[in-house]
């Protein structure tokens, strides 16, 4: 099974950012050094995607399907919470032979806010300002909960994040989980 | 090693070192108390860091101590830490068939020469000498990711001290079985600061 | 006259040769024989008011349903048919929790109008899904609700086609209700004025005098989503016309 590493996310007040390693793998032998798993829904939604990969490619396949299908239908680009909301269906139709996919959605909300949403394989998902997936996750999660959270942090302004910031967070985690990587935001 | 769980780092700094451990005992998902001492000390300036199965952890820490009083008895001096590292390699290869479950994180200042040393080692003493940090533990990956990105070379003992202990808290929150509060050891050439870390206890 | 027709009568799904599908026309026919129904969209919300056909005092008058809740957020109403109407109002309810379930969000009141109009339009169709007619629908329907854009209110009729509208009668009283509403209806109309006018325009072409147990009116608004009033609320509405 080809296997895909790291994607991660952090929520801004205005934006968000999605970046994830380009590397694809089985076992360990290294398959392809080029290969980002971001993939670009819509104008203000970005899917993540780990796992493996033939299901990455299918279950992207049927997403954008269905994006297209509701455009049609009600006239108007699907928000990023409604494409959360239906990737977790998507998931838990195949409650029982489930795509072997963790993924992250991140984007713009209706109200214009930056957010992030994370799923495990069968369609829990929660909104959150911040997570890593994917197998290098445990190296970067609580990085994230420290720089990003201020977890185990006294008497600091929490200061709302900046794009820059976040950016060079995300380039740090990205090299931090492997060799190459791909940003989007 | 997930039995009892617990998160152990070391790192170094300029002219120090230091040690840091989480403290909590417990028995898979049951904690069943958070004063639990998983670093030992092996003289003025040398601490050990046992992470693993607890029993293991107490009679590791205490068979090590009997070879280094004997070790320091009959050389009439204080042992290096690098002679101190492969007198645990050694105790724990004698278990080579049916080990210790332990695996040890060294962190000490030579008594002769003041440079820092950090190592670890596997439960059956294979050891790894490192210029940076080492960790140790159930949380090992998540102390990596710490680790990684918030040491940097030449840290005073107080910067140490606060990139020791957010390395260690932040790790150990993403970790069920570790945590429930934290100690350090700064180890400097003329003194060694001890501090109880006030973390999360869920 | 109808002697011309009776080779094209049989077939709901056959054309005449002057491209006519009499079955469709006959059920827009039938629409107008049932009560009036008013729908009037205001920027503060939509107001649906029923007229009911009390035939007998021996009917309970409040047996007599003609606006449904659709969704939080959608009310319906409908002339014609009643049984009919039922089939079309389930599925425009289950269409509505659908999308909620897939979507996590409210349906749009045009989607929703889509989604009957498709059912609407399946009748003669024997691979249809379940819930399609071998006729048309004999009910024409007023959906009024709230969503991105705003009050909106839409009227569907037996051939599926819909179309937005801001005030529309329909029903037996529908032509001199709607020349009516065409009078009062203005862009600034408060809701309160728009329930005020649609009790005026129905007790207008209503046969029986109007009080509180012989109509029905709700209002959907974005603070009380679908409201029905009560006998007491029509009441006071009723005393100021």
């Amino acid at each position: 099974m080809f296997i895909f590493r790291t994607v991660l996310a952090i929520a801004g007040e205005d934006f968000s950012v999605i970046a994830s390693d380009t590397r694809l793998s089985q076992g360990f032998s290294i398959h392809s050094r080029d290969m980002p798993k971001t993939y670009k829904l819509t104008g203000s939604t970005v899917l993540g995607a780990c796992g493996f990969h033939g299901d990455v490619l299918t279950l992207t396949k049927v997403l954008q399907a269905r994006l297209k299908i509701y455009e049609h239908d009600h006239n108007e680009k699907m928000s990023t919470p409604a494409i959360a909301a239906m990737l977790s269906t998507m998931l838990y139709y195949r409650r029982f032979f489930p795509y072997y996919v963790y993924n992250i959605v991140a984007g713009i909300d209706d109200q214009g806010k930056g957010c992030v949403f994370s799923f495990d394989p069968v369609g829990s998902y929660e909104r959150e300002s911040y997570r890593a997936g994917g197998s290098a996750s445990a190296m970067l999660q609580p990085l994230l909960d420290n720089q990003i959270g201020f977890k185990n942090q006294e008497n600091v302004t929490k200061t709302s994040l900046s794009q820059e910031k976040a950016v060079n967070l995300v380039k740090d985690c990205v090299h931090l989980g492997s060799g190459e990587g791909h940003l989007y935001w | 090693m997930e039995y009892n769980g617990a998160a152990i780092i070391a790192m170094t700094g300029k002219n120090c070192v230091a040690i840091a451990a989480d403290r909590r005992y417990g028995v898979q998902a049951q904690t069943v108390a958070t004063d639990f001492q998983k670093i030992f000390e092996m003289g003025p300036r040398l601490f050990v860091g046992l992470p693993g199965l607890a029993t293991d952890v107490q009679t590791v820490s205490q068979r090590l101590k009997f070879r280094l009083n004997l070790y320091e008895l009959r050389e009439n001096r204080r042992i290096k830490p690098k002679t101190f590292m492969s007198m645990v390699s050694n105790l724990l290869y004698e278990r080579r068939f049916g080990p210790y479950f332990v695996e040890p994180v060294i962190a000490g200042i030579d008594p002769k020469t003041s440079q820092p040393y950090i190592a670890s080692m596997d439960l059956i003493g294979c050891p790894m000498v490192t210029e940076d940090f080492v960790v140790s533990g159930t949380c090992s990956e998540q102390m990596y990711g710490m680790c990684e990105s918030l040491w940097e070379p030449d840290l005073e003992p107080d910067d140490l001290f606060e990139t020791i202990s957010q390395a260690l808290m932040n790790a150990v929150d993403r970790d069920a079985v570790s945590g429930w509060g934290g100690i350090v050891y700064v180890i400097e050439k003329d003194k060694v600061t001890i501090r109880e870390l006030k973390a999360r206890m869920d | 006259m109808f002697l011309t027709r009776s080779e094209y009568d049989r077939g709901v799904n056959t054309f005449s040769p002057e491209g006519r599908l009499f079955q469709v026309e006959y059920a827009i026919e039938a629409i107008k024989l049932g009560s009036t129904a008013i729908g009037i969209q205001t920027n503060e919300g939509v107001v649906l008011a029923v007229e009911k056909r009390v035939t007998s005092p021996l009917i309970e008058p409040a047996s007599i349903e003609k606006i449904f809740e659709v969704d939080d957020h959608i009310a319906c109403a409908m002339s014609g048919l009643i049984a009919d109407s039922r089939t079309l109002i389930d599925r425009a309810r289950v269409e509505a929790q659908n999308h909620w379930f897939t979507y996590n969000e409210k349906m749009s009141v045009e989607s929703v109008t889509q989604a009957v109009s498709n059912l609407a339009l399946q009748f003669g169709d024997d691979d249809a899904d379940p819930g399609a007619m071998s006729r048309p629908f004999g009910v024409a329907l007023l959906f009024a609700g709230i969503d991105k854009k705003g009050p909106q209110l839409f009227h569907m009729d037996p051939s599926g086609t819909f179309i937005q509208y801001d005030a529309k009668a329909i029903g037996s009283g529908s032509e001199g209700a709607q020349q009516a509403l065409q009078d009062v209806y203005h862009k600034s109309m408060t809701l309160k004025e728009a329930c005020k006018s649609a009790l005026t325009i129905l007790k207008q072409v209503m046969e029986e005098k109007l009080n509180s147990t012989n109509v029905e009116m709700g209002t959907v608004t974005p603070q009380r989503k679908f409201h029905m009033f009560t006998k007491e609320e029509l009441e006071d509405v009723i005393k100021d016309i």
